[in-house]
C-alpha cells in the first residue's frame, strides 16, 4: 500500500499542477474581458499607475524613434506607463486574436480595411467627443485628407502620418543622358507624351541603344528608364481623372474608360516601348535599383526616401507625370484607439502625443513619414525641422512631394471604400493578366466587373 | 482493490495530458463546429444563420471555394502517388548493402525536414526566380528553354510539388525502418527456389511493405490537403488564383477579410473532404494491405 500511496501523492501533485497551468492561462484572458466590460473598474483605480498598450508595426528605425516617443510620453505624464507592442509581420492576424480574445491594445495602428469595419462593428472609439471636449485640440490644426470617418459624424481617427506619392530618380543618369531634369512643381508636371519620350531616352539595351533607336533590343535591357511598381497604379487612375468607384458609390471606377486607359498606358510602358521592367523583370531587379543604374526613375510613396537616403547615389524628386491633371496620391494607415480600453482618457492623451510631428521627428526627418499637422507645411521654421538639409530630402522636395500632396492630394481608396478587401481579392488577379501582358486593362476590368458590382458596398463617412 | 486504485492513478497520470486535448483540440473544434453555423467576424456577436455559411459555399455565390478545392485536389493527385514512389524509391537505394557511407545519404535526406518551412519557402523563391534563379541557370547552361516556375499559372502547381519532393525525408525514413524489418529469411527461401531481385521484390518486398504504404498514403494525403505556408509565403495564392491552396483560402476568410463564421465551415468541410477520402481509403485497404498477423 505504501507505494500506491506515493503513486497517489505524485499524481495528485502533477494534476494540480497542471490544473493550475491551464487555468492560469485561461484566468489571465477572462480577467481582461471582464475589467474590459467593465469601466468601473478604472474609476477605482485611483492613484495607481496606469498601463497603456500601444500596437505598431515597423522596420528598425521605426521601432526605435516609436519606442523613444513612448518613454518620452511617460516622462512627461506621471502615472501613466505606456508598453510599446511591435508586432513586426502578419500584424492583423495577431491583433484579430487579440481582439478576439478580449485582450486588445489600448491603442495602436491598423491596417485601414480593417480598422473601419472594426470602427463600425463597435470595436473601436469614435474620438469626436474626446476631441470635443478637449479644448487643446483642435481638429482644423491638422490636414483634412489624413481623417478616416466611417460615418458623417464618427471618426476613427487619422493616418499614424501622411504618405504622398512623386517621383524618385537618380539625378547622375539622367545628366549623362542629356534629358532635362523632372519638373518639381505642379504647374510644370511633364504630360505621358514628354515622360514617354524621356522614358524611352533613358531605356538603354547591352548594345548601347536607346529606346527610340530602330536597333534597340528589347530582349536585352541593360537599363531601364523608369520603373511602376503595379501597387502605385492608382495615381495614373487619379490623375486620368477616374477612381476606383464611381463618383456615387454604385459603380466599379475602374472599369469606366478614364481608368482604363490609364491603366493601359501603364501596361504599355512594359509591353509596348519596353521602357519599364515587367513584374517578372523586376523580381530580378535588385533593392538598389536606381543606385546601381539599373533603373533612372521610380514612383513611390514618401516612405521610399528613407532607404534611397541610406544609399550612396545622387537622388532627386519630381511631381509625378500627368495624364489629365497634376495630382498625387495621399496614403496612409490609421492609428485606433480600441473600444475594449479602460482608459480612454489617457490612451487620448497618448494618441494626440504620438500625432504631434515633433514627437516622433526622426522618422520625418528621415524620410519615412510626412507630419499630420498643417503647420509642419505652411511655417517655414517647422518646415526646415523635417523636409529641408537632409538627405532624405533632396532640393524640390518641398514642392514635388509636400505642396502637391497637401494641395492636390487625392486619397486612396483605402480611406473610403468600403468591402476594400474583398473586392481587391478580384480586382488584382484580374489586374495580373494586364500587368503580365496577357490581356488587354478593357478585357480584364470588363471581365471581372459583374463579379465586383455586387461586392460594392459605396464608400465610408459620406 | 489496487487494481481499481491502480487504475485511478493511470487516469490521473494521463490527465494533463487529457485535459491539453480537451481544452486546445476538442473545445476549440467544437467552437469553430457551432461558429460555422454564424455569422462570426470575430469583432460581432455571433449570430445564428443555419447553413448559411455552406449554401453560400455550394451555390457559388463565394468565387473562390471550388476554384480552391480544385486547385487542392490537383496538388494532392501529384504530390501523393510521386511522392510516395519518390520516398519508396530512395528507401530501396538507402538499404542496399553496397551503398558506402549510407548514414551520411540517410542525413542528407533527412535534414530538409528539420529546415522550417518559411526558411525552405524563402530559399526555393530564389532557386525559382525567373531571370536569376539557380534552376533556370541550370536550364540555361544545357540550352534548354527556361521555365517561369511560380509565375504562370499552369507550371505553379507542379513546381510547389517539385519543391515539396526535397522534403520526403521523413517517409523515407519510415519505408526504411519498413524495409528493414521484412524478414531476411523470405529472400533467403526465395534464393533457394531460384527467384530473381525483381520477383523477390514482388512477391516479398512489395507485400510486406503494404502496411507501410497504406500508412504513408494516409499520412501524406492529409498533409498535403493541408498545404499552406508555401502559398503564404511564395505566391499569395497567385498567379491569378492559381495556387490559392484550401487552407490559404481559409487564412485569408479569416485573418484579412474578417469572416471567422464563414472560414469555419470552410474549413470543416475539408475536414469531411479527408474524413471521406480516409474512409475510402481504409475500405480499398483490405483488398491490397497484407499484415503478416493475419496469415
Amino acid at each position: 500500500m505504501a507505494h500506491v500511496k506515493r503513486y497517489w501523492t505524485i499524481a495528485l501533485s502533477t494534476c494540480v499542477i497542471a490544473v493550475l497551468l491551464l487555468t492560469g492561462c485561461s484566468a489571465g484572458s477572462n480577467n481582461g474581458g471582464n475589467s474590459a466590460d467593465n469601466p468601473a473598474g478604472a474609476a477605482a483605480e485611483g492613484k495607481e499607475t496606469i498601463t497603456l498598450k500601444f500596437a505598431f508595426w515597423g522596420d528598425t528605425i521605426e521601432k526605435k524613434t516609436v519606442t523613444e516617443a513612448l518613454k518620452a510620453f511617460e516622462a512627461k505624464h506621471e502615472g501613466i506607463k505606456v508598453e510599446p507592442l511591435h508586432i513586426p509581420s502578419d500584424y492583423t492576424t495577431k491583433i484579430t486574436t487579440m481582439v478576439a480574445g478580449n485582450v486588445a491594445p489600448d491603442l495602436g495602428y491598423m491596417p485601414a480595411g480593417t480598422a473601419l469595419a472594426w470602427a463600425e462593428d463597435g470595436k473601436l472609439l469614435n474620438l469626436n467627443p474626446l476631441i470635443e471636449a478637449d479644448s487643446d485640440f483642435r481638429k482644423e490644426d491638422y490636414l483634412d485628407q489624413v481623417w478616416y470617418n466611417w460615418a458623417p459624424d464618427k471618426t476613427l481617427g487619422m493616418s499614424t502620418a501622411v504618405e504622398g506619392y512623386g517621383i524618385m530618380y537618380n539625378k547622375d543618369m539622367l545628366l549623362e543622358a542629356g534629358v532635362e531634369l523632372p519638373p518639381t512643381k505642379a504647374a510644370d508636371a511633364w504630360d505621358w507624351d514628354k515622360f514617354l519620350e524621356v522614358a524611352r531616352k533613358l531605356t538603354i539595351d547591352e548594345n548601347g541603344n536607346n529606346a527610340l533607336s530602330p536597333n534597340f533590343d528589347p530582349k536585352k535591357i541593360k537599363q531601364f528608364g523608369f520603373q511602376y511598381d503595379p501597387y502605385n497604379m492608382m495615381a495614373a487612375v487619379v490623375s486620368n481623372e477616374g477612381n476606383y468607384l464611381t463618383p456615387d458609390g454604385k459603380g466599379f471606377g475602374l472599369a469606366q474608360p478614364e481608368a482604363i486607359e490609364a491603366i493601359q498606358k501603364l501596361a504599355d510602358l512594359m509591353y509596348k516601348y519596353h521602357v519599364s521592367p515587367t513584374p517578372l523583370q523586376t523580381k530580378s531587379l535588385p533593392d538598389m535599383a536606381l543606385q546601381t543604374k539599373r533603373v533612372a526613375i521610380t514612383v513611390s510613396g514618401n516612405w521610399g526616401l528613407q532607404a534611397f537616403a541610406e544609399q550612396d547615389f545622387n537622388l532627386g524628386v519630381g511631381v509625378l507625370p500627368k495624364l489629365k491633371i497634376s495630382n498625387t496620391l495621399s496614403d496612409g494607415a490609421p492609428t485606433v484607439i480600441f473600444g475594449s480600453t479602460k482608459h480612454p482618457k489617457e490612451a487620448w492623451l497618448l494618441y494626440k502625443w504620438m500625432a504631434d510631428p515633433e514627437s516622433t521627428l526622426p522618422l520625418h526627418a528621415g524620410g519615412l513619414w510626412m507630419p499630420l499637422k498643417k503647420e509642419w507645411y505652411t511655417n517655414p521654421e517647422l518646415v526646415a525641422k523635417w523636409a529641408k538639409g537632409n538627405k532624405a530630402h533632396p532640393e524640390g522636395y518641398v514642392d514635388a512631394f509636400m505642396k502637391q500632396t497637401m494641395e492636390n492630394g487625392v486619397r486612396t481608396p483605402g480611406f473610403e471604400v468600403k468591402n476594400l478587401a474583398k473586392i481587391s481579392a478580384l480586382v488584382t488577379p484580374a489586374l495580373d493578366k494586364v500587368w503580365t501582358g496577357k490581356e488587354t486593362a478593357e478585357t480584364a476590368l470588363k471581365a471581372v466587373e459583374p463579379q465586383v458590382q455586387p461586392l460594392i458596398q459605396g464608400y465610408y463617412g459620406k | 482493490m489496487i487494481g481499481k486504485h491502480r487504475a485511478i492513478v493511470g487516469i490521473l497520470f494521463a490527465l494533463p495530458s487529457i485535459l491539453g486535448l480537451l481544452l486546445f483540440t476538442a473545445l476549440p473544434m467544437l467552437s469553430s463546429f457551432v461558429l460555422s453555423f454564424t455569422d462570426y467576424r470575430t469583432v460581432n456577436t455571433p449570430k445564428f444563420i443555419g447553413f448559411g455559411n455552406y449554401t453560400r459555399l455550394f451555390d457559388g455565390t463565394d468565387p473562390y471555394f471550388y476554384k480552391s478545392l480544385w486547385v487542392t485536389f490537383k496538388y494532392v493527385i501529384l504530390r501523393v502517388p510521386i511522392g510516395l514512389a519518390m520516398s519508396f524509391l530512395v528507401a530501396l537505394l538507402l538499404n542496399q548493402d553496397f551503398i558506402k557511407g549510407k548514414s551520411i545519404f540517410r542525413t542528407i535526406f533527412y535534414l530538409p525536414v528539420i529546415v522550417p518551412a518559411v526558411a525552405a519557402s524563402m530559399i526555393w523563391i530564389w532557386l525559382f526566380s525567373p531571370d536569376l534563379g539557380l534552376l533556370n541557370s541550370f536550364l540555361e547552361a544545357l540550352h534548354l528553354p527556361t521555365i517561369l516556375w511560380l509565375d504562370s499559372e499552369a507550371t505553379v502547381i507542379p513546381s510547389i510539388v517539385f519543391m515539396s519532393l526535397w522534403g520526403i525525408g521523413s517517409t523515407v525514413i519510415i519505408f526504411l525502418a519498413g524495409l528493414q524489418g521484412v524478414p531476411r529469411s523470405l529472400y533467403e527461401a526465395a534464393t533457394v527456389d531460384g527467384a530473381g531481385v525483381f520477383r523477390k521484390f514482388r512477391a516479398i518486398t512489395i507485400p510486406m511493405m503494404t502496411p507501410i504504404i497504406f500508412f504513408n498514403l494516409i499520412m501524406g494525403s492529409i498533409g498535403a490537403f493541408q498545404v499552406f505556408t508555401e502559398a503564404l509565403i511564395m505566391t499569395q495564392g497567385g498567379p491569378n488564383n492559381a495556387s490559392l491552396f484550401y487552407n490559404y483560402y481559409i487564412y485569408r476568410e479569416a485573418f484579412q477579410f474578417g469572416e471567422m463564421g464563414h472560414a469555419s465551415a470552410i474549413a470543416w468541410i475539408l475536414f469531411i473532404i479527408i474524413l471521406i477520402i480516409t474512409g475510402i481509403f481504409f475500405k480499398t485497404s483490405k483488398s491490397w494491405v497484407f499484415y503478416e498477423s493475419e496469415v
